[in-house]
């Protein structure tokens, strides 16, 4: 990255491990004296990579958008020997994702619905794509036995989403009429949310990015950050990557009173009768059929997007 | 009678970096940078309107981690001696650029504005702290505090351990100014359901959000954004003013973009001849930005495209950018009064950074900006939150969606593949810290010192750890190997010394060297967590 000052000590060590190895430390003569302090060589401790796991069996869920939970898991030596003698060695290992808006106390069996996820898991951690928005999450970690049974292994938290979208809720003591609180949601800038951030970090980066791609005499390559950006042609001994994926945004807008179908699956339209889905797009050609239907049932309108992926990596 | 408020809050904050290990560290340039060319040139214009009577109002947030690093006596020091140099170099170049216009008035200007530097931060003692505790007692000027390390809350695993992050703030900002923070500002404006039941039990009594943590709120917000709401639990919310963060921070309509105005990215680091340079950079000798800048935005050219800059016309544009600052304040302000019935409160939420480091002219425009309010305006008026509060206690009441200020408006900016290897990790530290302060404390209450020192290192090294500032760096891929290494000490060290607690096998020389080292919050009390 950026030039460093110590780079003989941290860039060249692969991943960084040992950057406080074989180095003159100051050490104090108490802990708040400062200005006295004798140097002499301290064997420090090492940064040391962190724990592949801490021996627990858990699965947490953090919300990422009103889109997208996250989920994190690891299950202990002495439950994975359990389930193997219980259940063999080929056990299909999954995650269950269950909708419990408003379920009071929930067992596993009162959900207001559920779909799995088939996972492998070495994974460690799994980016989950709700179908709907402003909902209540859970998760469990199971397997799925051999007669078909699923079988849980360990339950996760419940996430309440980040809320998406003007609430239909209104307040009796604070009304507004509709035209003049869609005005002033115009005002607030409700056009400009999630539209690129406003943060200093970001801003410069891109500044820089766009400098240099018009610039022409590369001597003038300066470095910016709050305090300095990385010097992009720093030899680096980290092996080259590149990462990349894609994610498809499908959105609209219908009568406010009908009803939505996207790929089958009726879609809640917010109260204005848009409708905004974000998903996964992997390889392959995805067909994504949208269909309204009135509220009386007696007329039909349908989009089909087909939408094809193909990665080439050379 | 004003027929609205505009209530501007800027967010001052830098992660805690202090290497005594080290004579000399890079990271340590971020706050360095940010007091020449942030933090004093905002005092100093403070000072400058409280002079000359204007009835201003800033809410300024400094987080916990600044103040922290404000107060270190070993980074004031350093400060010192980095600002002597550069004052020594300034002079230099006023010598080497003699009579060489337009290049020889910006000599003078940054010999000028440096020396002013020092002067403001000698009368300080060193410690910026003293001035804003007196900027404070003016009533014009209004300081909040942070959580604890700038953690990212929603992420967190508890409550408890949330709770300990507030309180944490509170307790830092009670040493520091003598009394109770008012308002806090929730680290990248990450609000989750709950958040106010802490902040309540605290007495905080408002923070802020981004603009759709209120318009997503529920049930729907009467008065948009223009207007605080109350969460269930009773704390103020302020929502930020998209208009006007736009106007300032747009690519392509934003004031800083101006051509007039000072290029960042051509810097004497870069510019000059190595061997003249060299005394004035780091000990590696490589050549980075130093602070000195000649040259001018001039549009979008190639750096080596760039035109001189010319102070006078900087000031000129300034100026006239606080004058069409305030006269769209006045025509938003005026029409929102028209269809309320009440007077509108316009909150604009920056980042203080922006002000100075990275716009130059950002001071100076904010000086106009003050000064024209006062004399050319009386639509609006500068407003502190409390104020507002004070004159409309009723207020709407409604749960704020979950949300940040970050891109795209949620967590991801936070938790996405770039970073989220850290939440096992710190979410194990978090679990541990509690179940330690529930097995220890006992033995501390009779009398075990070792075991309190402990206590409050592990804290320490928790909160370093959860600064949300590791995983935004992850994600804007700047410093990622910076911070790496700095998620991976501090939890590292947590689990080390949480083993030897465990172990009864306590290593002094380890605890002395962490508490010597991350010595943030002098008055730690583990407590916190109970």
């Amino acid at each position: 990255m950026c030039g460093h000052i110590h780079s003989s000590t941290y860039f060249h060590s692969k991943g960084g491990e040992k950057y406080m190895e074989e180095k003159e430390f100051l050490t104090p003569s108490s802990t708040s004296a400062t200005s006295k302090m004798e140097r002499k060589i301290e064997v420090m401790p090492q940064i040391t990579d962190l724990p592949q796991s801490y021996g627990d069996t858990k699965i947490v869920l953090l919300p990422r958008d009103p889109w997208w939970c996250f989920a994190y898991w690891e299950i202990g030596e002495q439950t994975l020997q359990q389930i193997r003698n219980l259940y063999g060695d080929n056990v299909q290992y999954l995650i269950r994702v269950y909708d419990v808006t408003n379920v009071e106390d929930f067992n596993g069996h009162n959900a207001n619905r559920y779909f799995d996820i088939y996972i492998n898991l070495e994974a460690k951690n799994w980016y989950i794509n709700l179908p709907e928005v402003n909902r209540s999450w859970c998760v469990d970690l199971g397997i799925k036995a051999s007669d078909g049974k699923f079988v849980t292994i360990v339950r996760s938290n419940i996430v309440l989403m980040p809320r998406f979208g003007v609430s239909p809720l209104t307040d009796a003591q604070w009304a507004v009429l509709q035209r003049e609180f869609e005005r002033l949601l115009e005002l607030s800038g409700v056009s400009m949310i999630g539209k690129g951030s406003f943060d200093i970090a970001k801003l410069m980066k891109e500044r820089w990015e766009e400098l240099l791609a018009i610039s022409q005499q590369p001597q003038f390559i300066s470095s910016g950050f709050v305090s300095s950006l990385a010097k992009k042609e720093q030899p680096k001994e980290q092996e080259f990557y590149l990462k990349a994926d894609t994610e498809l945004i499908v959105y609209g807008e219908t009568m406010p009173n009908a009803k939505l179908y996207i790929g089958g699956e009726e879609y809640k339209l917010s109260f204005d009768g848009r409708f905004s889905l974000r998903m996964l797009l992997p390889d392959g050609e995805k067909v994504i059929p949208i269909k309204a239907v009135s509220a009386d049932g007696t007329m039909e309108k349908q989009i089909t997007f087909v939408v094809t992926r193909k990665s080439e990596r050379k | 009678m004003p027929e609205g408020y505009w209530c501007l809050v800027l967010h001052n904050h830098l992660p805690f970096v202090k290497h005594p290990e080290y004579d000399d560290f890079l990271e340590e340039d971020w706050f360095y940078e940010a007091i020449t060319e942030t933090y004093i040139p905002l005092i100093a214009v403070l000072e400058g309107l409280l002079r000359d009577n204007i009835d201003f109002r800033i809410t300024l947030s400094l987080t916990p981690p600044l103040c922290n690093m404000m107060e270190d006596k070993l980074l004031q020091d350093r400060y010192y001696k980095r600002l002597l140099k550069l004052i020594e170099l300034a002079e230099k170049e006023v010598w080497r650029l003699h009579g060489q216009e337009p290049f020889f008035t910006t000599a003078k200007m940054y010999r000028d504005k440096f020396k002013l530097v020092m002067q403001i931060y000698e009368k300080y003692n060193r410690n910026l702290l003293n001035a804003y505790k007196s900027l404070l007692e003016t009533g014009k000027v209004e300081i909040i505090t942070c959580n604890a390390t700038h953690g990212f809350l929603p992420l967190i695993s508890s409550d408890r351990v949330r709770r300990a992050q507030i309180r944490m703030a509170v307790k830092d900002y009670e040493s520091k100014f003598g009394k109770k923070p008012k308002g806090m500002w929730l680290a990248e404006c990450a609000y989750t359901y709950g958040l106010d039941k802490i902040l309540k039990e605290c007495e905080i009594q408002y923070f802020f959000v981004e603009a759709h943590g209120i318009l997503y709120g529920e049930p729907r917000p009467r008065y948009g954004v223009f207007a605080p709401v109350y969460t269930p639990n009773g704390v103020a919310v302020f929502g930020r003013d998209m208009e006007t963060a736009h106007q300032v921070w747009s690519a392509d309509v934003g004031y800083p973009g101006d051509p007039n105005y000072r290029e960042f990215y051509r810097d004497v680091g870069y510019d000059l001849e190595y061997e003249y340079i060299k005394p004035y950079l780091h000990s590696d000798g490589a050549r980075r930005n130093i602070g000195i800048k000649y040259y001018r935005v001039t549009g979008r050219v190639g750096l080596d495209k760039k035109e001189p800059y010319v102070p006078q016309w900087a000031q000129e544009k300034a100026a006239e950018h606080a004058g069409n600052f305030m006269f769209n304040r006045e025509h938003q302000i005026r029409y929102l009064r028209n269809i309320f019935d009440r007077e509108p409160i316009v909150v604009s939420m920056y980042d203080a950074e922006l002000f100075g480091h990275w716009w130059f002219e950002g001071p100076d425009f904010l000086n106009f900006l003050f000064r024209k309010i006062q004399y050319d305006q009386n639509v609006f008026k500068p407003i502190l939150p409390t104020e507002y509060l004070e004159k409309y206690p009723k207020n709407q009441v409604l749960q704020p969606t979950a949300s940040s200020w970050g891109d795209k408006g949620y967590f991801e900016v936070w938790l996405n593949g770039c970073n989220d290897w850290i939440y096992r990790h710190l979410h194990k530290c978090e679990e541990l810290m509690c179940s330690a302060v529930d097995t220890y404390h006992q033995s501390v209450i009779s009398g075990d010192e070792l075991k309190r020192r402990v206590l409050n290192q592990l804290a320490r090294e928790l909160f370093l750890a959860q600064s949300s500032d590791w995983a935004f760096i992850m994600t804007t891929q700047t410093h990622v190997e910076y911070a790496h290494r700095r998620t991976k000490e501090h939890v590292s060290n947590f689990l080390r010394l949480y083993h030897q607690l465990k172990e009864n096998s306590i290593d002094t020389n380890f605890l002395s060297w962490l508490e010597f080292k991350n010595s943030i919050f002098p008055q730690m009390d583990y407590t916190i967590f109970l």
